[in-house]
Order: C-alpha cells, then structure tokens, then sequence
C-alpha cells in the first residue's frame, strides 16, 4: 500500500495515520444476465446466494454497487477476476 | 431435441450445430483481435484502465488482463468443436461468450437498455444468442 493510501486523522491530530480504504466498485451494463452476475460475485469473492443476489440487484436497479472494500492490491486483484467474466467494474479509493 | 450443454459423467456434453460453433469460433477471434486495437472501442471496453484516474494499470495488472481475455478466447477457439469439455473448459466458454458479448455490445455502442432496444434484427440476435449461451452453461455446470 502506498503512502497516498494513509491520511491524516482529524480527531487525532498529525500523530494518528489512518488507512484509506479502497473500493471494488461493479456497474450495471445492460447485455450482462443477473445469473451471470451472481454467479461470478459468488465464485470470486465467495460471498452466499444472499448478498451476491443484493449486491447484483443494487447494481442492476441503481446503476452500481460498492462490492469489495480493502486495500488496493487486493481491490485491483478482484476487479481483475470480474473483468476476466467481461464485467464492467473499476477500484477507486473509498470517499 | 437434446440440450445444447448437458451435464454428463466426466464434464459438459455439447450438442451445438456446426454452423454455430463456426460463428463462435469467428466471433471469438474477432474480440480477440480488437482487444488489442487500441483505438477499438471493444479494447477500450476490455482492457481500459481498473482506475479511471488513471490513464493506464500498473503494467503487470495490465498484463494479466490481456493474458486473461487471450487465455478465454484461445481456449473457446481451440475447444469450439468439442464435444465434451471438462469443468474448467466449460468455465472457460462461460467467459469467453461473456467477453464476445461486450464486445459485441461496444462495437454497437450499447450503454443503456434504450440502446438495446433500437438494435437491428442481426444485432439483437448476436447479442441474445450469446445471452442463451451464457445462461444455458450456467444452468449445465449448476445441475
């Protein structure tokens, strides 16, 4: 993680740095099938039929859906996987 | 009639006719090809930056998103007259036809559902033909 990921804590002054998280971020598009997306949630991020359903219909009704957040060798290594299924995701640092 | 992927002992039977499994075949090579145009809107779509604040991926990242659209597409192309795929083919198939869909979907500038509406009889059925596929593999590996 670089040193771009850490900010300074308001609360505590310059003494306390606090990791920036990042976020898989995963967009609807409109050819993909919902059990196609449910699918790949479930296989890469092992997540239950539940939340990979939630995640999917978040992305399909709102246009998209944070899916992932953590640190960005491990974001970059998950939006990766969903682009090996063509799906349209991105990383970015969380707000 | 049989189903065109069936789960069967020792992996995924395929019934698929010819003709079809040569325009697959063609269709893969196609995405392949423009994956790696630069100024095709299908690279964009497959291999543009995981960070849009960026102008390019760290380069190994980028590495391994080209060897794993190469890798699907190759595997679909050589495999696309088989007649039985073991499990980890089959998953190969399942994004392959992913990736011959968003290509097929940014070479005919679709970004909204509105997009896919006004679509010509022959765009509509490649992209619905690569959705039945996509969907009928789901269910055969999920049997």
């Amino acid at each position: 993680m670089s040193q771009a990921d850490f900010e300074i804590s308001p609360e505590s002054g310059t003494s306390q740095a606090v990791a920036v998280p990042w976020e898989v971020i995963l967009w609807n598009d409109p050819v993909s099938l919902i059990s196609l997306v449910v699918r790949v949630l479930k296989k890469v991020f092992h997540y239950d039929q539940a939340k990979a359903e939630r995640l999917t219909m978040q992305v399909h009704n709102e246009g998209k859906s944070v899916v992932w957040t953590g640190d960005k060798e491990q974001a970059a290594a998950y939006c990766v996987a969903l682009h090996g299924y063509a799906l349209n995701a991105t990383i970015q640092q969380a707000q | 009639m049989s189903e065109p992927f069936q789960r069967v002992p020792g992996g995924i039977a395929v019934d698929l006719p010819s003709q079809l499994r040569h325009w697959l075949a063609e269709s893969a090579k196609e995405a392949s090809d423009d994956a790696v145009t630069m100024e095709s809107p299908v690279h964009r779509r497959l291999l543009g930056p995981i960070d849009p604040s960026q102008d390019h991926d760290d380069p190994i990242v980028e590495l391994q998103r080209q060897f794993s659209v190469e890798g699907s597409l190759g595997v679909f192309i050589a495999t696309a007259d088989a007649e039985l795929l073991s499990e980890e083919e089959a998953e190969e198939w399942i994004r392959a036809f992913q990736l011959m869909l968003a290509a097929a979907a940014a070479r005919f500038a679709i970004v909204d559902e509105d997009d896919v509406a006004r679509l010509d009889e022959e765009q509509t059925a490649i992209v619905t033909t690569l959705q039945a596929g996509i969907s009928l593999l789901i269910e055969a590996l999920e049997a």
